[in-house]
Protein backbone atom coordinates (compact mmCIF):
# COMPACT_ATOMS: atom_id res chain seq x y z
CA UNK A 1 0.00 0.00 0.00
CA UNK A 2 1.14 3.14 -0.84
CA UNK A 3 1.65 5.58 2.03
CA UNK A 4 0.14 9.00 1.80
CA UNK A 5 2.77 12.07 1.02
CA UNK A 6 3.09 14.88 3.35
CA UNK A 7 4.52 17.91 2.58
CA UNK A 8 7.14 19.48 4.10
CA UNK A 9 8.58 23.00 4.06
CA UNK A 10 12.17 23.50 4.82
CA UNK A 11 12.71 26.83 5.30
CA UNK A 12 13.55 29.79 4.20
CA UNK A 13 15.61 29.80 7.39
CA UNK A 14 17.40 26.67 7.77
CA UNK A 15 20.88 25.22 9.15
CA UNK A 16 21.49 23.77 5.62
CA UNK A 17 22.37 27.11 4.02
CA UNK A 18 23.72 30.91 4.21
CA UNK A 19 21.20 32.88 3.23
CA UNK A 20 17.05 32.29 2.55
CA UNK A 21 16.23 29.64 0.62
CA UNK A 22 13.32 27.27 0.97
CA UNK A 23 12.43 23.79 -0.46
CA UNK A 24 9.18 22.48 -0.15
CA UNK A 25 9.45 18.89 0.14
CA UNK A 26 7.14 16.14 -0.03
CA UNK A 27 8.08 13.04 2.25
CA UNK A 28 6.75 9.17 2.64
CA UNK A 29 7.55 8.47 6.29
CA UNK A 30 10.98 9.62 6.66
CA UNK A 31 11.92 9.43 2.62
CA UNK A 32 12.03 12.65 0.13
CA UNK A 33 10.26 11.95 -2.83
CA UNK A 34 10.37 15.10 -4.51
CA UNK A 35 11.79 18.30 -3.62
CA UNK A 36 11.16 21.38 -4.98
CA UNK A 37 13.16 24.96 -4.52
CA UNK A 38 11.38 28.40 -4.17
CA UNK A 39 13.57 31.38 -4.43
CA UNK A 40 12.58 34.55 -3.81
CA UNK A 41 13.70 35.79 -0.04
CA UNK A 42 16.29 37.87 -1.00
CA UNK A 43 16.02 39.44 -3.86
CA UNK A 44 17.94 42.82 -4.16
CA UNK A 45 17.76 43.89 -7.98
CA UNK A 46 21.82 44.26 -8.08
CA UNK A 47 21.97 43.86 -11.76
CA UNK A 48 18.91 46.20 -12.28
CA UNK A 49 20.68 48.67 -10.12
CA UNK A 50 24.19 48.85 -11.89
CA UNK A 51 22.57 49.91 -14.91
CA UNK A 52 21.82 52.78 -13.44
CA UNK A 53 24.65 53.12 -11.65
CA UNK A 54 28.52 54.23 -13.58
CA UNK A 55 31.42 51.71 -13.66
CA UNK A 56 32.92 52.85 -10.43
CA UNK A 57 29.50 52.92 -8.45
CA UNK A 58 28.39 49.17 -9.78
CA UNK A 59 31.70 48.44 -8.28
CA UNK A 60 30.25 49.19 -4.73
CA UNK A 61 27.77 46.60 -5.09
CA UNK A 62 29.27 43.51 -6.76
CA UNK A 63 30.92 42.13 -3.60
CA UNK A 64 27.38 42.39 -1.65
CA UNK A 65 26.21 39.52 -4.19
CA UNK A 66 27.64 36.69 -2.17
CA UNK A 67 27.80 36.63 1.28
CA UNK A 68 30.12 33.86 2.93
CA UNK A 69 32.93 34.49 -0.29
CA UNK A 70 32.35 38.17 -1.58
CA UNK A 71 35.71 38.55 -3.55
CA UNK A 72 35.29 36.56 -6.27
CA UNK A 73 32.55 39.21 -7.60
CA UNK A 74 35.00 41.86 -7.07
CA UNK A 75 37.89 40.58 -8.71
CA UNK A 76 35.33 38.97 -11.70
CA UNK A 77 33.87 42.57 -12.28
CA UNK A 78 36.87 43.80 -12.22
CA UNK A 79 38.35 42.10 -14.67
CA UNK A 80 35.59 41.94 -17.27
CA UNK A 81 35.85 45.90 -17.01
CA UNK A 82 39.25 45.43 -18.03
CA UNK A 83 38.96 43.26 -20.49
CA UNK A 84 36.64 45.81 -21.93
CA UNK A 85 38.57 48.61 -22.03
CA UNK A 86 42.51 47.12 -22.76
CA UNK A 87 43.52 48.11 -19.23
CA UNK A 88 46.75 46.71 -18.11
CA UNK A 89 47.23 46.05 -14.53
CA UNK A 90 50.49 46.20 -12.36
CA UNK A 91 52.04 42.60 -11.63
CA UNK A 92 52.05 43.47 -8.03
CA UNK A 93 48.10 44.26 -8.27
CA UNK A 94 47.84 40.84 -9.81
CA UNK A 95 49.74 39.20 -6.76
CA UNK A 96 47.61 40.66 -3.95
CA UNK A 97 44.14 40.21 -5.88
CA UNK A 98 45.60 36.25 -5.56
CA UNK A 99 46.64 36.56 -1.98
CA UNK A 100 42.71 37.83 -1.42
CA UNK A 101 41.12 35.02 -3.48
CA UNK A 102 43.27 32.47 -1.29
CA UNK A 103 42.03 33.70 2.10
CA UNK A 104 39.09 34.55 0.89
CA UNK A 105 38.79 30.98 -0.08
CA UNK A 106 39.86 29.91 3.33
CA UNK A 107 37.50 31.80 5.34
CA UNK A 108 34.77 30.41 2.99
CA UNK A 109 36.12 26.76 3.19
CA UNK A 110 36.47 27.45 7.70
CA UNK A 111 32.73 28.82 7.11
CA UNK A 112 31.85 25.29 4.97
CA UNK A 113 33.26 23.35 8.15
CA UNK A 114 31.55 24.75 10.27
CA UNK A 115 28.25 24.06 8.40
CA UNK A 116 28.76 21.01 7.07
CA UNK A 117 29.63 19.52 10.61
CA UNK A 118 26.81 21.47 12.24
CA UNK A 119 24.43 19.46 9.97
CA UNK A 120 25.35 16.16 11.07
CA UNK A 121 25.48 17.10 15.22
CA UNK A 122 29.09 18.31 15.83
CA UNK A 123 28.95 21.71 16.81
CA UNK A 124 32.20 21.77 18.35
CA UNK A 125 33.57 21.94 14.71
CA UNK A 126 32.06 25.40 13.91
CA UNK A 127 32.81 27.01 17.09
CA UNK A 128 36.46 26.03 16.29
CA UNK A 129 36.63 26.65 12.46
CA UNK A 130 34.75 29.57 12.58
CA UNK A 131 36.67 31.21 15.94
CA UNK A 132 39.74 30.41 13.21
CA UNK A 133 37.65 31.99 10.56
CA UNK A 134 38.08 35.27 12.98
CA UNK A 135 41.99 35.19 12.32
CA UNK A 136 41.30 35.63 8.21
CA UNK A 137 38.80 38.79 8.84
CA UNK A 138 41.55 40.31 11.25
CA UNK A 139 44.03 40.16 8.03
CA UNK A 140 41.16 41.09 5.48
CA UNK A 141 40.43 43.77 8.50
CA UNK A 142 44.37 45.32 8.15
CA UNK A 143 44.24 44.83 4.37
CA UNK A 144 41.52 46.24 3.14
CA UNK A 145 39.03 48.19 6.27
CA UNK A 146 36.36 45.49 6.04
CA UNK A 147 35.89 42.77 7.41
CA UNK A 148 33.53 40.74 5.52
CA UNK A 149 32.45 42.91 2.04
CA UNK A 150 35.93 44.62 1.11
CA UNK A 151 35.19 46.91 -1.56
CA UNK A 152 39.40 46.52 -2.48
CA UNK A 153 40.01 44.44 -5.78
CA UNK A 154 38.40 47.34 -8.12
CA UNK A 155 38.93 48.17 -12.10
CA UNK A 156 42.84 49.11 -12.59
CA UNK A 157 44.44 47.04 -9.47
CA UNK A 158 43.78 47.05 -6.20
CA UNK A 159 42.62 49.84 -3.76
CA UNK A 160 45.80 50.00 -0.98
CA UNK A 161 48.94 48.06 -0.77
CA UNK A 162 50.25 45.82 1.91
CA UNK A 163 50.43 47.05 5.49
CA UNK A 164 52.96 47.63 6.81
CA UNK A 165 53.77 44.32 8.93
CA UNK A 166 51.32 42.17 7.09
CA UNK A 167 53.42 39.19 5.51
CA UNK A 168 54.32 38.59 9.06
CA UNK A 169 51.65 38.50 10.76
CA UNK A 170 49.53 36.46 6.97
CA UNK A 171 52.59 34.08 7.14
CA UNK A 172 51.75 33.46 11.15
CA UNK A 173 48.28 33.13 10.52
CA UNK A 174 48.52 30.40 7.65
CA UNK A 175 51.34 28.80 10.27
CA UNK A 176 48.52 28.60 12.92
CA UNK A 177 45.96 27.51 10.72
CA UNK A 178 47.48 24.37 9.24
CA UNK A 179 48.20 23.31 12.59
CA UNK A 180 44.68 23.59 13.73
CA UNK A 181 43.57 21.57 10.35
CA UNK A 182 45.06 18.51 12.03
CA UNK A 183 42.85 19.30 14.75
CA UNK A 184 39.68 19.19 12.91
CA UNK A 185 40.46 15.80 11.05
CA UNK A 186 40.52 14.07 14.15
CA UNK A 187 37.26 16.14 15.39
CA UNK A 188 35.20 15.67 12.22
CA UNK A 189 36.98 13.07 9.91
CA UNK A 190 37.79 10.55 12.01
CA UNK A 191 34.38 10.96 13.60
CA UNK A 192 32.30 7.80 13.13
CA UNK A 193 29.21 9.71 13.37
CA UNK A 194 30.41 12.12 10.27
CA UNK A 195 31.67 9.24 8.13
CA UNK A 196 28.56 7.40 8.40
CA UNK A 197 26.32 10.07 7.86
CA UNK A 198 28.20 11.20 5.07
CA UNK A 199 29.30 8.24 3.14
CA UNK A 200 27.03 7.13 -0.20
CA UNK A 201 24.95 10.35 0.44
CA UNK A 202 24.01 12.33 -1.86
CA UNK A 203 25.93 10.72 -4.90
CA UNK A 204 26.10 12.82 -8.14
CA UNK A 205 26.67 10.47 -11.06
CA UNK A 206 30.23 10.68 -12.64
CA UNK A 207 28.79 10.29 -15.93
CA UNK A 208 26.61 13.04 -16.06
CA UNK A 209 28.21 15.85 -14.02
CA UNK A 210 29.28 18.44 -16.32
CA UNK A 211 26.20 18.07 -18.63
CA UNK A 212 24.09 18.80 -15.64
CA UNK A 213 26.21 22.18 -14.81
CA UNK A 214 28.13 21.05 -11.89
CA UNK A 215 31.29 22.81 -10.92
CA UNK A 216 33.88 23.11 -8.29
CA UNK A 217 34.21 20.78 -5.37
CA UNK A 218 31.24 18.82 -6.24
CA UNK A 219 32.46 18.23 -9.96
CA UNK A 220 35.98 17.34 -8.30
CA UNK A 221 35.03 15.11 -6.17
CA UNK A 222 33.36 12.73 -9.52
CA UNK A 223 36.81 12.18 -10.62
CA UNK A 224 37.08 15.03 -12.99
CA UNK A 225 39.65 17.66 -12.96
CA UNK A 226 38.31 20.96 -13.69
CA UNK A 227 39.14 24.04 -12.28
CA UNK A 228 39.16 27.42 -13.60
CA UNK A 229 42.87 28.24 -12.51
CA UNK A 230 44.02 25.64 -14.48
CA UNK A 231 41.79 25.33 -17.12
CA UNK A 232 41.99 29.21 -17.86
CA UNK A 233 44.66 30.85 -15.50
CA UNK A 234 43.77 34.63 -14.85
CA UNK A 235 45.73 36.73 -12.63
CA UNK A 236 49.05 34.76 -11.52
CA UNK A 237 47.69 31.52 -10.85
CA UNK A 238 50.00 30.26 -14.23
CA UNK A 239 52.92 31.21 -11.77
CA UNK A 240 52.18 29.46 -9.09
CA UNK A 241 52.52 25.50 -8.09
CA UNK A 242 49.32 23.95 -6.88
CA UNK A 243 47.98 20.73 -6.96
CA UNK A 244 43.83 20.20 -7.50
CA UNK A 245 42.73 17.29 -6.56
CA UNK A 246 40.07 15.01 -8.24
CA UNK A 247 38.93 12.06 -6.28
CA UNK A 248 35.80 9.25 -6.99
CA UNK A 249 33.09 8.80 -5.34
CA UNK A 250 31.06 12.03 -6.02
CA UNK A 251 29.17 11.66 -2.65
CA UNK A 252 29.31 14.38 0.46
CA UNK A 253 32.17 12.36 1.90
CA UNK A 254 33.94 12.91 -1.18
CA UNK A 255 32.97 16.60 -1.54
CA UNK A 256 34.52 16.91 2.00
CA UNK A 257 37.90 15.06 1.90
CA UNK A 258 38.18 17.40 -1.55
CA UNK A 259 37.87 20.88 0.71
CA UNK A 260 39.74 19.34 3.41
CA UNK A 261 42.90 18.74 0.91
CA UNK A 262 41.97 22.11 -1.28
CA UNK A 263 42.22 24.26 2.00
CA UNK A 264 46.19 23.04 2.36
CA UNK A 265 46.91 23.99 -1.08
CA UNK A 266 45.04 27.23 -0.67
CA UNK A 267 47.42 28.16 2.45
CA UNK A 268 50.80 26.99 0.57
CA UNK A 269 49.60 29.29 -2.60
CA UNK A 270 49.11 32.47 0.02
CA UNK A 271 52.52 31.57 1.21
CA UNK A 272 54.14 31.82 -2.52
CA UNK A 273 52.12 34.36 -3.07
CA UNK A 274 54.05 36.13 -0.12
CA UNK A 275 57.47 35.17 -1.43
CA UNK A 276 57.15 35.75 -4.97
CA UNK A 277 55.32 38.99 -4.64
CA UNK A 278 56.83 42.02 -6.60
CA UNK A 279 57.51 45.30 -5.91
CA UNK A 280 55.97 48.32 -8.05
CA UNK A 281 52.69 50.02 -8.52
CA UNK A 282 49.33 48.58 -7.29
CA UNK A 283 47.16 50.66 -9.20
CA UNK A 284 46.88 51.70 -12.66
CA UNK A 285 44.86 54.85 -12.23
CA UNK A 286 41.00 55.11 -14.18
CA UNK A 287 40.15 58.76 -15.48
CA UNK A 288 37.34 60.74 -13.57
CA UNK A 289 34.22 58.12 -12.68
CA UNK A 290 31.75 59.59 -13.63
CA UNK A 291 32.66 61.00 -17.41
CA UNK A 292 34.79 57.64 -17.40
CA UNK A 293 33.17 55.72 -20.49
CA UNK A 294 34.18 52.25 -21.69
CA UNK A 295 34.78 51.06 -25.15
CA UNK A 296 31.29 49.11 -27.03
CA UNK A 297 31.89 45.58 -26.28
CA UNK A 298 31.81 42.54 -23.63
CA UNK A 299 33.37 40.10 -21.77
CA UNK A 300 32.45 36.57 -20.06
CA UNK A 301 34.87 36.04 -17.19
CA UNK A 302 35.04 33.45 -14.45
CA UNK A 303 36.68 32.38 -11.09
CA UNK A 304 36.85 29.72 -9.52
CA UNK A 305 35.18 30.62 -6.19
CA UNK A 306 35.29 27.81 -3.20
CA UNK A 307 32.20 26.87 -4.27
CA UNK A 308 32.93 26.55 -8.30
CA UNK A 309 33.16 28.69 -11.12
CA UNK A 310 31.49 32.47 -10.37
CA UNK A 311 30.78 33.79 -13.93
CA UNK A 312 30.24 37.65 -14.63
CA UNK A 313 28.95 38.32 -18.26
CA UNK A 314 28.98 42.20 -18.84
CA UNK A 315 28.17 44.40 -21.98
CA UNK A 316 29.36 48.01 -22.49
CA UNK A 317 27.26 50.09 -24.82
CA UNK A 318 30.01 52.84 -25.00
CA UNK A 319 28.55 54.56 -22.41
CA UNK A 320 29.41 55.57 -18.78
CA UNK A 321 26.81 52.81 -17.24
CA UNK A 322 26.83 49.16 -17.67
CA UNK A 323 24.73 47.84 -20.19
CA UNK A 324 24.71 44.30 -18.68
CA UNK A 325 26.06 42.53 -15.41
CA UNK A 326 25.00 39.22 -15.54
CA UNK A 327 26.02 37.18 -12.69
CA UNK A 328 25.83 33.01 -12.74
CA UNK A 329 27.43 31.53 -9.36
CA UNK A 330 27.48 27.99 -8.99
CA UNK A 331 24.34 27.84 -6.67
CA UNK A 332 22.43 28.88 -9.52
CA UNK A 333 22.42 25.25 -10.85
CA UNK A 334 23.40 23.57 -7.71
CA UNK A 335 20.72 24.51 -5.40
CA UNK A 336 18.23 24.19 -7.99
CA UNK A 337 18.06 21.51 -10.63
CA UNK A 338 20.92 19.32 -9.19
CA UNK A 339 19.61 20.14 -5.42
CA UNK A 340 16.14 18.77 -6.69
CA UNK A 341 17.16 15.45 -8.25
CA UNK A 342 19.53 14.62 -5.78
CA UNK A 343 17.27 14.69 -2.66
CA UNK A 344 14.94 12.59 -4.02
CA UNK A 345 15.15 9.08 -2.06
CA UNK A 346 17.12 10.85 0.75
CA UNK A 347 16.18 11.23 4.35
CA UNK A 348 15.05 14.48 5.57
CA UNK A 349 18.01 14.41 8.13
CA UNK A 350 20.01 13.95 5.14
CA UNK A 351 18.29 17.09 3.23
CA UNK A 352 20.96 19.86 5.21
CA UNK A 353 23.72 17.64 4.87
CA UNK A 354 23.54 17.73 1.05
CA UNK A 355 22.82 21.15 1.10
CA UNK A 356 25.62 22.25 2.35
CA UNK A 357 28.02 19.65 0.83
CA UNK A 358 27.10 21.25 -2.57
CA UNK A 359 27.75 24.93 -1.34
CA UNK A 360 24.05 26.31 -1.37
CA UNK A 361 24.00 30.00 -1.34
CA UNK A 362 20.88 31.89 -2.52
CA UNK A 363 22.22 35.19 -2.64
CA UNK A 364 23.80 33.90 -6.09
CA UNK A 365 20.41 33.01 -7.10
CA UNK A 366 18.49 35.96 -6.98
CA UNK A 367 20.94 38.75 -7.09
CA UNK B 1 44.33 30.29 -31.13
CA UNK B 2 44.62 26.79 -32.93
CA UNK B 3 41.54 25.08 -31.35
CA UNK B 4 39.46 28.01 -31.79
CA UNK B 5 40.20 27.64 -35.80
CA UNK B 6 39.35 24.18 -35.97
CA UNK B 7 36.10 24.56 -34.00
CA UNK B 8 34.94 27.76 -36.25
CA UNK B 9 36.02 25.68 -39.11
CA UNK B 10 33.74 22.48 -38.25
CA UNK B 11 30.69 24.81 -37.42
CA UNK B 12 30.79 26.65 -40.91
CA UNK B 13 30.73 22.74 -42.65
CA UNK B 14 28.08 22.46 -41.22
CA UNK B 15 26.25 25.12 -41.26
CA UNK B 16 27.73 27.89 -43.91
CA UNK B 17 26.18 30.86 -43.46
CA UNK B 18 23.45 30.59 -41.26
CA UNK B 19 26.62 30.83 -38.13
CA UNK B 20 28.55 34.34 -37.71
CA UNK B 21 31.80 33.29 -36.41
CA UNK B 22 34.37 35.45 -34.56
CA UNK B 23 37.22 34.63 -32.43
CA UNK B 24 36.41 37.07 -29.46
CA UNK B 25 40.04 36.26 -27.72
CA UNK B 26 41.87 33.23 -26.46
CA UNK B 27 39.35 30.36 -25.49
CA UNK B 28 36.14 32.62 -26.35
CA UNK B 29 34.48 32.24 -29.56
CA UNK B 30 31.35 34.04 -30.88
CA UNK B 31 28.63 32.35 -32.96
CA UNK B 32 25.90 34.53 -34.16
CA UNK B 33 22.77 32.78 -35.30
CA UNK B 34 19.06 33.25 -35.67
CA UNK B 35 16.34 31.66 -33.38
CA UNK B 36 15.69 28.79 -35.85
CA UNK B 37 19.03 27.49 -36.24
CA UNK B 38 20.06 28.14 -32.65
CA UNK B 39 18.62 24.39 -31.53
CA UNK B 40 20.58 22.69 -33.75
CA UNK B 41 23.76 24.51 -33.40
CA UNK B 42 23.21 23.53 -29.30
CA UNK B 43 22.50 20.17 -30.21
CA UNK B 44 25.36 19.74 -32.66
CA UNK B 45 28.14 21.71 -30.48
CA UNK B 46 26.94 19.53 -27.43
CA UNK B 47 26.38 16.21 -29.24
CA UNK B 48 29.25 16.39 -32.03
CA UNK B 49 31.61 19.06 -30.34
CA UNK B 50 31.76 18.07 -26.86
CA UNK B 51 30.75 21.22 -25.63
CA UNK B 52 28.70 18.97 -23.36
CA UNK B 53 28.19 22.16 -20.23
CA UNK B 54 26.06 25.13 -20.65
CA UNK B 55 27.83 27.97 -18.36
CA UNK B 56 24.50 30.32 -18.59
CA UNK B 57 22.18 31.93 -20.49
CA UNK B 58 21.69 35.77 -20.43
CA UNK B 59 20.00 38.51 -22.19
CA UNK B 60 20.29 41.98 -23.12
CA UNK B 61 17.48 44.27 -23.64
CA UNK B 62 18.91 46.54 -27.05
CA UNK B 63 15.76 48.62 -26.87
CA UNK B 64 16.94 51.21 -29.65
CA UNK B 65 17.02 48.65 -32.24
CA UNK B 66 13.73 46.67 -30.46
CA UNK B 67 15.46 43.54 -30.28
CA UNK B 68 16.61 40.95 -27.20
CA UNK B 69 19.67 39.56 -27.42
CA UNK B 70 20.07 35.91 -25.75
CA UNK B 71 23.40 34.91 -25.23
CA UNK B 72 24.19 30.82 -24.62
CA UNK B 73 27.27 30.53 -23.01
CA UNK B 74 28.94 26.67 -23.76
CA UNK B 75 31.83 25.04 -22.76
CA UNK B 76 33.77 21.98 -23.45
CA UNK B 77 35.98 20.36 -21.16
CA UNK B 78 38.03 18.98 -23.39
CA UNK B 79 39.26 22.30 -25.51
CA UNK B 80 38.38 24.25 -22.36
CA UNK B 81 36.94 27.23 -24.86
CA UNK B 82 33.51 29.10 -24.10
CA UNK B 83 31.58 29.67 -27.10
CA UNK B 84 28.99 32.56 -27.07
CA UNK B 85 26.34 31.49 -29.19
CA UNK B 86 23.94 34.30 -29.62
CA UNK B 87 20.51 35.15 -31.37
CA UNK B 88 18.27 38.21 -31.69
CA UNK B 89 14.63 38.02 -31.10
CA UNK B 90 12.11 40.99 -32.14
CA UNK B 91 11.13 42.83 -28.85
CA UNK B 92 7.38 43.06 -29.82
CA UNK B 93 6.73 39.82 -29.87
CA UNK B 94 9.62 38.01 -27.95
CA UNK B 95 9.49 34.45 -28.51
CA UNK B 96 12.78 31.44 -28.55
CA UNK B 97 12.86 28.33 -28.39
CA UNK B 98 13.08 26.39 -25.31
CA UNK B 99 16.38 23.93 -24.86
CA UNK B 100 15.95 22.43 -21.11
CA UNK B 101 15.46 19.10 -23.53
CA UNK B 102 19.37 19.72 -23.83
CA UNK B 103 20.47 20.85 -20.70
CA UNK B 104 17.91 19.90 -17.80
CA UNK B 105 19.21 23.79 -16.15
CA UNK B 106 18.52 25.56 -18.60
CA UNK B 107 14.68 25.63 -17.30
CA UNK B 108 16.32 27.72 -14.28
CA UNK B 109 17.51 30.04 -16.91
CA UNK B 110 15.04 30.37 -19.41
CA UNK B 111 12.35 30.89 -15.97
CA UNK B 112 14.31 33.59 -14.78
CA UNK B 113 14.52 35.28 -18.37
CA UNK B 114 10.84 34.93 -18.81
CA UNK B 115 9.81 36.49 -15.29
CA UNK B 116 12.59 39.49 -15.64
CA UNK B 117 12.19 40.55 -19.34
CA UNK B 118 9.07 38.89 -20.63
CA UNK B 119 10.13 36.57 -22.96
CA UNK B 120 8.36 33.69 -23.55
CA UNK B 121 10.24 30.24 -24.53
CA UNK B 122 7.96 27.73 -26.33
CA UNK B 123 6.92 24.70 -24.51
CA UNK B 124 8.44 25.92 -21.09
CA UNK B 125 7.28 24.01 -18.44
CA UNK B 126 7.83 25.47 -14.64
CA UNK B 127 6.21 27.65 -12.30
CA UNK B 128 5.75 31.37 -13.89
CA UNK B 129 6.75 32.89 -10.53
CA UNK B 130 10.55 32.42 -9.79
CA UNK B 131 11.64 35.31 -7.63
CA UNK B 132 8.90 37.73 -7.98
CA UNK B 133 6.00 37.51 -6.14
CA UNK B 134 2.13 39.00 -7.24
CA UNK B 135 4.34 41.11 -10.13
CA UNK B 136 2.01 43.07 -11.88
CA UNK B 137 4.18 45.50 -13.93
CA UNK B 138 6.36 45.08 -16.42
CA UNK B 139 9.20 42.85 -16.43
CA UNK B 140 11.45 44.35 -14.31
CA UNK B 141 15.16 44.39 -15.86
CA UNK B 142 13.45 45.73 -19.36
CA UNK B 143 15.30 49.13 -20.36
CA UNK B 144 11.92 50.66 -20.36
CA UNK B 145 10.88 49.83 -16.87
CA UNK B 146 11.29 53.16 -14.97
CA UNK B 147 12.73 51.69 -11.40
CA UNK B 148 12.29 55.75 -9.62
CA UNK B 149 8.73 56.15 -10.94
CA UNK B 150 8.12 52.54 -9.49
CA UNK B 151 9.26 53.29 -6.34
CA UNK B 152 7.23 56.64 -6.27
CA UNK B 153 4.07 55.21 -7.45
CA UNK B 154 4.86 51.93 -5.30
CA UNK B 155 5.74 52.74 -2.16
CA UNK B 156 4.84 56.10 0.05
CA UNK B 157 6.27 57.89 3.07
CA UNK B 158 4.55 56.68 6.49
CA UNK B 159 1.92 59.66 7.60
CA UNK B 160 3.55 61.73 10.33
CA UNK B 161 7.03 60.98 8.54
CA UNK B 162 6.93 63.48 5.33
CA UNK B 163 9.20 65.64 7.37
CA UNK B 164 10.83 63.80 9.29
CA UNK B 165 9.61 64.50 12.58
CA UNK B 166 9.01 63.02 15.46
CA UNK B 167 6.02 60.66 15.46
CA UNK B 168 5.16 61.52 18.93
CA UNK B 169 4.90 64.59 18.45
CA UNK B 170 2.79 63.82 15.78
CA UNK B 171 0.33 61.76 17.54
CA UNK B 172 0.69 64.24 20.23
CA UNK B 173 -0.43 67.41 18.12
CA UNK B 174 -3.25 64.54 16.50
CA UNK B 175 -4.99 63.31 19.68
CA UNK B 176 -3.74 66.43 22.10
CA UNK B 177 -1.75 64.13 24.56
CA UNK B 178 0.62 65.11 26.67
CA UNK B 179 4.45 64.29 26.30
CA UNK B 180 5.87 62.66 29.53
CA UNK B 181 8.19 65.19 30.97
CA UNK B 182 11.49 62.64 30.34
CA UNK B 183 10.60 61.98 26.55
CA UNK B 184 10.67 65.81 25.92
CA UNK B 185 14.30 66.08 25.75
CA UNK B 186 14.56 63.73 22.85
CA UNK B 187 12.03 65.51 20.48
CA UNK B 188 13.80 68.61 18.28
Amino acid sequence: MRKKATTIYLGPQHPGITGNMMVRLEVEGDTVVKATTHVGYLHRGFEKLMERRNWLQSFTIVCRICVPEPDPNEENYARAVEEIEGREVPERAKYIRVLVLELSRIQAYLLWYGGQAASTGLYTMGQWSIGDRNYILDLFEDLTGGRVYHMYIWPGGVRRDLPKGFKDKAFRVMDYLEKRLDDYDRLMFDNAIFQKRTQGIGVIDPEKAIEWGVVGPPLRACGIRSDVRIDEPYEVYDKLKFEVPAFKGGDVWTRALIRRFEIRQSINIVRQVLEQMPSGEYYNKIPNPHKWALPPGEAFVKTESARGEFAYYVVSDGSTHPRRVHVKGPAYVHAITLLENLLVGQNIADVSVIMNSLGTCPPEIER
Amino acid sequence: MEKENILIEQIKQKFGDKVELKIQRNKRVIAKTNKDTIEQLLLYEKEKLGYIHLAHISCVDWIEDNKFELVYITWSPKDKINILNKIYINRDNPVAPNIDYIWRQANTYEREIREMFGIEFDGLVGEREFILEDWKDIPPMRKDFDTLSYVKRTYFTRPGREDAQDVRETIANRTGEEIPEFAKKYTR
